[in-house]
């Protein structure tokens, strides 16, 4: 009897422990979801907070125009470039209390006078910009319609300047003295050594120059300076016209006249055949480039 | 919240038929594991701190009578319960001459009444042993299956992406987590039952023919 009895308060005490061991089990349960839940929270995103910088329109550049104006009253508060983080902190958690000291700030009168000037600057600065412009333009106009074109003198006197070698020569062959009418330029050249045959020669020259002369595109007015603006030339002409080599004797300081002899070289390739006389021989021939023109 | 895809009730909702039934018998074994531990715990605490008390004053008094009305007071321990066990019987002896033949009788009914303390004390506990060898592997068959059919869809939806493989074997080893969880504290509890019903078997043991001389020499 007492045996069963004991064994039947064991079996009563080893059921409760079998409920409190389930109970357990689903406090750990719940208790796991609780620490998920815990876990998300503390690994969420913080709400986003919306902070407006509001620019005082005491500060800053307004502030020296309100010196300029005369109105110290305008100054709101000293320049404070950016508040610091936990300013920023007390208001993003402090909504409410946050605005509350602008508005007082930003309600004194002067304010306004702050506002306006900001406005006009810009409208101004634009047909500033646009006047100046306008007027370089007619500056620009009317020195060019002041200057006689550059690239028609420059062939006018080219081309005169090889008519009158042409005809002292062609006078030297003529009467077979040579009287020496050469000009300095014709010297240059080498004109007047007693050869005959020159005459030819000098005419391919002042058609190649020509050639060259107008497809140089070069304007005058672009170089700070003309000192020593010179380039001498030597190109290799084959029998064809083409022309072969280009050979710089002397560069001019600008690489502006530089590219530009090149480029109308080059673009004058090819040039008309070799006369005759020259026979199947390739001829050098020498230019100088000024800003003036081909010599 | 609850419906979060990485959550317990993700996994749970997420898991197969097979894995479920595994998580519900691992639930079942933890919980019964506990509760064994709970109550073996506290039966086990109380026979060795009444069987103490019970020795100590065992051996102070010589007069049988008196110790047994104090085992009285200890009702949950061992050796008290096998001091009374004897002394029953002694008391029932109709003829104490016979010194030999008391002897045997009385030390009959104590061999019989520690065996049943034995018994008494290591019950249960081979459950705990079950649940720390079994556990693992029971986790680990419902891991092995939910592998199994991730590896499945794997082949269905014919993508191995990352996306695809991974949510079918966190689902998977949900098993094994709970078999390891279950299998844990049961190993740990019975290892410390083990010991602590040694010590009282030891005891049982080498009293055992105290408590026998004690009746047979009364004066």
């Amino acid at each position: 009897m007492k045996k069963g009895q004991y064994r039947l308060s064991g079996e009563k005490k080893f059921s409760y422990w079998l409920a409190c061991a389930a109970a357990m089990h689903v406090i750990v349960f719940f208790l796991a979801i609780l620490f998920q839940l815990w876990d998300a929270g503390r690994h969420a995103e913080p709400k986003i907070v919306t902070v407006t910088l509001v620019s005082l329109p005491g500060s800053g550049a307004s502030r020296e125009y309100a010196d300029h104006e005369g109105g110290t009253e305008a100054v709101v508060t000293p320049s404070q470039p950016s508040p610091p983080p936990p300013a920023v902190k007390k208001l993003a958690s402090q909504p409410v209390q946050a605005p509350v000291p602008v508005p007082e700030k930003v309600s004194v009168p002067p304010r306004q006078i702050a506002i306006e000037p900001l406005k006009p600057k810009p409208i101004e600065k634009k047909p500033d910009i646009n006047q100046a412009l306008l007027r370089l333009k007619q500056n620009v106009d009317k020195k060019m319609s002041q200057l006689p074109p550059p690239s028609t003198t420059n062939l006018s006197n080219a081309l005169a300047r090889l008519q009158q070698k042409v005809k002292s020569e062609g006078g030297a062959t003529g009467t077979g003295s040579g009287r020496g009418q050469g000009s300095s330029s014709a010297g240059r050249n080498g004109v007047g050594r007693g050869s005959g045959g020159g005459g030819n020669d000098d005419s391919y020259k002042a058609r190649i120059a020509s050639i060259i002369q107008q497809n140089w595109s070069f304007s005058k007015q672009l170089l700070k300076n003309s000192y020593g603006m010179e380039v001498y030339v030597r190109i290799n002409i084959l029998t064809d016209g083409t022309i072969r080599q280009i050979l710089y004797d002397r560069r001019a300081p600008s690489e502006y006249l530089n590219n530009s002899v090149k480029k109308a070289l080059e673009k004058s390739s090819p040039l008309p055949a070799l006369p005759k006389e020259e026979g199947s021989r390739d001829v050098w021939i020498g230019f100088v480039f000024t800003p003036e023109g081909i010599e | 919240m609850l419906d979060s895809r990485l959550g317990i009730f993700g996994l749970l909702s997420d898991a197969g038929v097979v894995v479920l039934m595994v998580l519900s018998v691992l639930l079942s074994f933890s919980i019964i594991s506990w509760a064994i531990i709970a109550f073996k715990f506290g039966y086990l605490r109380k026979s060795l701190r009444e069987s103490k008390a019970f020795l100590d004053y065992f051996f102070e008094v010589n007069n049988v009578d008196k110790v047994f009305t104090e085992s009285e007071k200890f009702r949950h321990g061992s050796l008290p319960r096998v001091f009374r066990s004897g002394y029953i019987e002694y008391r029932a002896l109709g003829d104490k001459g016979d010194i030999r033949h008391a002897r045997v009788r009385i030390a009959r009914a104590v061999k019989r009444e520690v065996n049943a303390e034995n018994k008494r004390l290591s019950a249960l506990v081979p459950f705990l042993a079950t649940v720390g060898n079994t556990a693992p592997f029971i986790g680990l068959f419902g891991t092995v299956w939910g592998i199994m059919n991730s590896f499945h869809n794997i082949g269905l939806t014919q993508s191995a992406s990352l996306a695809a493989v991974a949510p079918g074997i966190s689902e998977a080893l949900v098993a094994t987590a709970a078999g390891l969880a279950a299998a844990i504290p049961a190993v740990i509890a019975y290892n410390a039952f083990t010991q602590q019903i040694s010590v009282i078997e030891r005891d049982l043991e080498e009293f055992s023919p105290e408590f026998v001389s004690a009746f047979i020499n009364e004066p």
